[in-house]
């Protein structure tokens, strides 16, 4: 029941996305990615968790900064930031199971999915970025 | 229409006056008394056992603490990847529900004391939105958190390394009545068994002692 309403989610989505940027395939590979790597500490709506865990919904963060997110998900993070004028200082994991292309997916669902309006963002870009990790 | 009407009034009546009664878990032991020269058999229940712990501020708290109230459980770690989150925003849907009622408690406790120290704990109950008092978080000897968590909660608690984070732990939710006896376990991960939780919490408020 989740795997279809994640893929109806992910039809939506793509249906109102750019589809030159963006697959139905990259979208749904994410959104189930997603769902198993993030959506426990961000949850499954991308609320996040009181002041403990940054939401990734309506996220100012992501609007300027959507070329951070591959080596936030790479290599974690530590130390304080701040989302929508609220500041969190909860270690995140390095998610290390996961492979570039994972990487990847995701971070082309979450801009897709949970700003106010979808980021578009080149697969290649966010590679390049995730090439680039400090 | 109104006969029908009325018959409708009548069986949502009957179904609201229908109450679940909770079981109370655990062994249960006979102990034989005289009363009036019969001899008489009580059940005596399993309970949660004494405890000596600390609290988010570094005070010392025992099962003091909950005399008279009813509470509820649950094991985590601050540095959880794995559970712990989704069942901090379902303990926060029952904190926001008996926040302020005096006949309820939360205790939350770490199963990682070495790193959760007492600082972070504070932090961590803070911004959470914890009031410090009616949900509190606490800490002590690993052993005597893991023995509270098996014998006294029906809860696992163990180091594992392959897990991520480094421990293994149950989610449940433990609710536990005024005489300590813990009369339900529900899946801290799961919406819907913690609105049952949040309805049991108040079963338990009305029931006679």
């Amino acid at each position: 029941m989740r795997g279809l309403l994640i893929f109806l989610a992910a039809i939506s989505i793509s249906a109102c996305s750019d589809s030159e940027l963006v697959s139905m395939q990259q979208l749904s590979s994410g959104a189930k990615l997603y769902e198993l790597h993030c959506s426990n500490c961000h949850q499954a709506d991308g609320s996040g968790l009181a002041q403990l865990i940054p939401p990734l919904k309506s996220a100012d963060y992501l609007s300027k900064s959507a070329l951070n997110l591959p080596c936030i998900i790479k290599k974690g993070m530590q130390g304080s930031i701040v989302v929508n004028g609220v500041e969190y200082n909860q270690k995140m994991p390095a998610q290390v199971n996961l492979s570039d292309k994972d990487i990847l997916h995701i971070c082309l669902f979450v801009l897709q999915k949970f700003p106010e309006k979808p980021i578009s963002v080149t697969e290649e870009a966010l590679g390049q970025a995730l090439q680039k990790c400090p | 229409m109104k006969k029908i009407l009325s018959l409708f009034l009548l069986i949502f009546i009957l179904s609201c006056n229908q109450k679940r009664v909770l079981p109370i878990m655990g062994e249960r032991t006979p102990i034989a008394r005289t009363e009036n020269g019969k001899t008489v058999i009580d059940t005596q229940y399993a309970t949660v056992p004494p405890f000596v712990l600390l609290n988010q501020e570094g005070d010392t708290v025992s099962e003091a603490l909950v005399k008279g109230k009813i509470y509820v459980a649950d094991f985590f770690f601050t540095s959880c990847p794995t559970i712990c989150p989704i069942m901090k925003k379902e303990m926060l849907r029952v904190y926001e529900k008996v926040k302020g009622n005096d006949n309820f408690m939360l205790l939350s406790h770490t199963i990682d004391p070495d790193f959760d120290s007492i600082p972070l704990l504070k932090e961590y109950a803070k911004r959470l939105g914890s009031d410090g008092k009616q949900w509190q978080f606490l800490t002590g000897q690993r052993e005597a958190i893991y023995e509270l968590a098996e014998k006294g909660y029906y809860a696992t608690a163990m180091p594992d390394s392959t897990e991520p984070g480094g421990y293994v732990h149950s989610g449940g939710f433990i609710l536990v009545d005024k005489q300590s006896r813990v009369r339900g376990v529900y899946n801290g991960t799961d919406a819907k068994e913690v609105d049952l939780l949040i309805e049991d919490l108040f079963i338990l408020s009305e029931e006679k002692e």
